[in-house]
């Protein structure tokens, strides 16, 4: 552990604070994510979970402290840059664009205007714009069979179940191609059939060497996924260590349960 | 049904341009001028189609680039004594980049705010031609400038050409990744940043681009009429060619083209109603948006509801 701690390093949080006004929603936050692994981030409601992804992801503007992915400082940059370097995010709330297709919501994980075809040359379709055009559905298409949804390829978005919607998420994260796949709540509003399909999605995608980050409630999904957990509470972080540590610490059962009257 | 939309969505915008082709051999002259100018405002609209349909950024000063387009034009011609070919790719250039321009202080505000925005740089454009008479000869307008093609028929030609061919482009901008992009920043910004998307660049993509279809069409404007004053580029121009993109579905390219054309002729052929023209006029147009309103949100209800039963 100690010999890959700098060559091992995905992202790397120093001192991450975030202020709102008078309230501090993040608090002098460390957080290391190693290569390969699927990290929790866990906490009572309101305790600053997903405001940290939002500081990650360059939402937010950082107040102090410094975010470090690769080796490379990115607080600062804006979030399509951020997502350029290899972060991808789901949302708390799906996000996706429900008039669109499937295959089209997948599509915009390639974003715009990180090179490829410019402007002119998709007014005159040329020859560029026509393999790129081809490679990108070829790779999307993989995407969506990885998921599992080819066989929506061509739905709107909006008339999927919300157990897909949520996967075509994470579908449309994958075809960034990210080495960081920040999770926000996926299994929020999942029955359990759905949620036994994430977590073999989520073990799926993380075998193929992508590291995962996952803020999540439900502790069952936690302690079979996560290879380290770290525990927040008023924006500061009050534990970490592997799933059974974290549940023996008392510090964190009194967050999650309060003090005990003994 | 479904057959004949398919037809619909491939020949369409084919059919319409071979239609136009023909206007000439059926018109008289007051009529064909009248369709010359739907035309004209057609290839404004289809800027709409890409600012407004795809991206979302609302805007009520389409009129001053429109004159931004055909003032250019006009002075180049006369001032500078350029030949029309490269005053027409003058007056597209310099329009583009006064669009451009206005983008930027455009791209922190939405809705409401936005749109009072380009309403302020509609008037400052008409109140800046108006008082800068050594250069636009202010109230007495501009005239004397040859138009793009010697006659007024070859005008027309070079349009609806011109206008196919822009069409086109505009459709394949809707069905690339770029068109995606744009959509994804109508619909939710912030998802699509972070997807990846350079939100910035592809408002200013889409401000470029209307701009420069407002100045070609500014240009055309400016052949037709052969004389321009500042009170035809007033906010109510560009209200008309906001309901010309709306009446078109928004992102629909020849459903725009269709309705720029419709609510160019509508008045004229209203002409019979003397006072009461534009009352009806404004009834028909109401009418028109209640059907198309109604329908497309049952649609969206019928879709939502699929959703439930899933």
């Amino acid at each position: 552990m100690e010999m890959e701690k700098n060559s091992g390093v995905v992202l790397r949080t120093e001192g991450l604070t975030k202020r709102f006004g008078g309230l501090v929603a993040v608090n002098n936050l460390d957080l290391e994510v190693y290569e390969g692994q699927i990290c929790a981030l866990i906490g009572p409601n309101g305790s600053g979970k997903t405001t940290v992804l939002n500081l990650i992801t360059g939402i937010y503007p950082v107040d102090d402290g410094r975010i470090e992915f690769c080796g490379e400082q990115i607080n600062g940059l804006p979030s399509h840059a951020i997502c350029w370097r290899g972060i991808a995010r789901t949302f708390q709330n799906i996000r996706i664009l429900g008039s669109q297709t499937v295959f089209d919501n997948a599509l915009l994980g390639k974003g715009y205007g990180n090179g490829g075809a410019g402007v002119f040359q998709i007014m005159f379709d040329t020859a560029k714009h026509r393999r790129e055009r081809a490679a990108f559905a070829e790779e999307v298409d993989e995407v969506l069979k990885f998921v599992g949804l080819d066989d929506v390829r061509s739905e709107l978005a909006r008339n999927l179940p919300y157990g897909r919607q949520r996967i075509l998420e994470i579908a449309r994260a994958l075809v960034t191609r990210p080495k960081l796949l920040l999770l926000d709540e996926p299994a929020a509003g999942l029955n359990s059939a759905e949620i036994y399909t994430l977590m073999e999605l989520i073990k799926k995608i993380n075998a193929t060497g992508i590291s995962v980050f996952v803020i999540e409630h439900r502790m069952e999904l936690v302690g079979e996924l996560a290879d380290w957990v770290f525990v927040l509470n008023y924006g500061s972080k009050i534990a970490e260590g592997t799933f059974e540590e974290i549940k023996e610490n008392p510090a964190v059962i009194e967050a999650y349960l309060g003090k005990g009257r003994d | 049904m479904n057959n004949l939309r398919v037809f619909w969505n491939r020949y369409g915008l084919l059919i319409v341009a071979v239609l136009l082709l023909l206007v000439p051999q059926f018109t008289t002259q007051y009529e064909f001028y009248v369709v010359q100018r739907g035309v004209q405002n057609a290839m404004l609209v289809l800027g709409l189609v890409i600012l407004i349909g795809y991206t979302g950024l609302m805007t009520l000063g389409s009129a001053a680039l429109l004159a931004t387009g055909a003032y250019t034009y006009g002075i180049l011609l006369l001032r500078l004594g350029w030949p029309p070919l490269l005053g027409t790719i003058g007056a597209v250039l310099v329009t583009t980049l006064v669009g451009t321009l206005l983008g930027f202080p455009a791209f922190r505000l939405s809705g409401p705010f936005l749109v009072v925005t380009t309403v302020g740089f509609g008037e400052i454009v008409r109140i800046l031609i108006l008082n800068w008479e050594p250069l636009t000869r202010g109230p007495y307008g501009l005239s004397g400038f040859r138009a793009v093609m010697p006659t007024t028929r070859g005008v027309y030609y070079v349009m609806v050409v011109v206008l196919a061919l822009l069409a086109v482009v505009t459709e394949r901008i809707g069905r690339s990744r770029l068109g995606l992009a744009m959509k994804a920043v109508k619909e939710d910004e912030v998802a699509a940043e972070v997807m990846g998307v350079n939100v910035r660049r592809v408002k200013l993509i889409s401000n470029a681009l209307t701009a420069a279809l407002a100045g070609l069409s500014g240009v055309f404007l400016a052949s037709l009429t052969g004389y321009l004053n500042p009170d035809s580029f007033t906010a109510n121009e560009s209200t008309t060619y906001l309901l010309m993109v709306v009446m078109g579905g928004m992102s629909n390219v020849v459903g725009s083209v269709i309705s720029s054309l419709f609510v160019t002729v509508l008045p004229e052929v209203l002409r019979f109603l003397a006072e009461s023209r534009l009352l009806v006029y404004s009834l028909i147009l109401l009418v028109y948006l209640r059907i198309y309103h109604v329908r497309s949100s049952k649609a969206r209800a019928k879709s939502a509801g699929s959703r439930g039963r899933s």
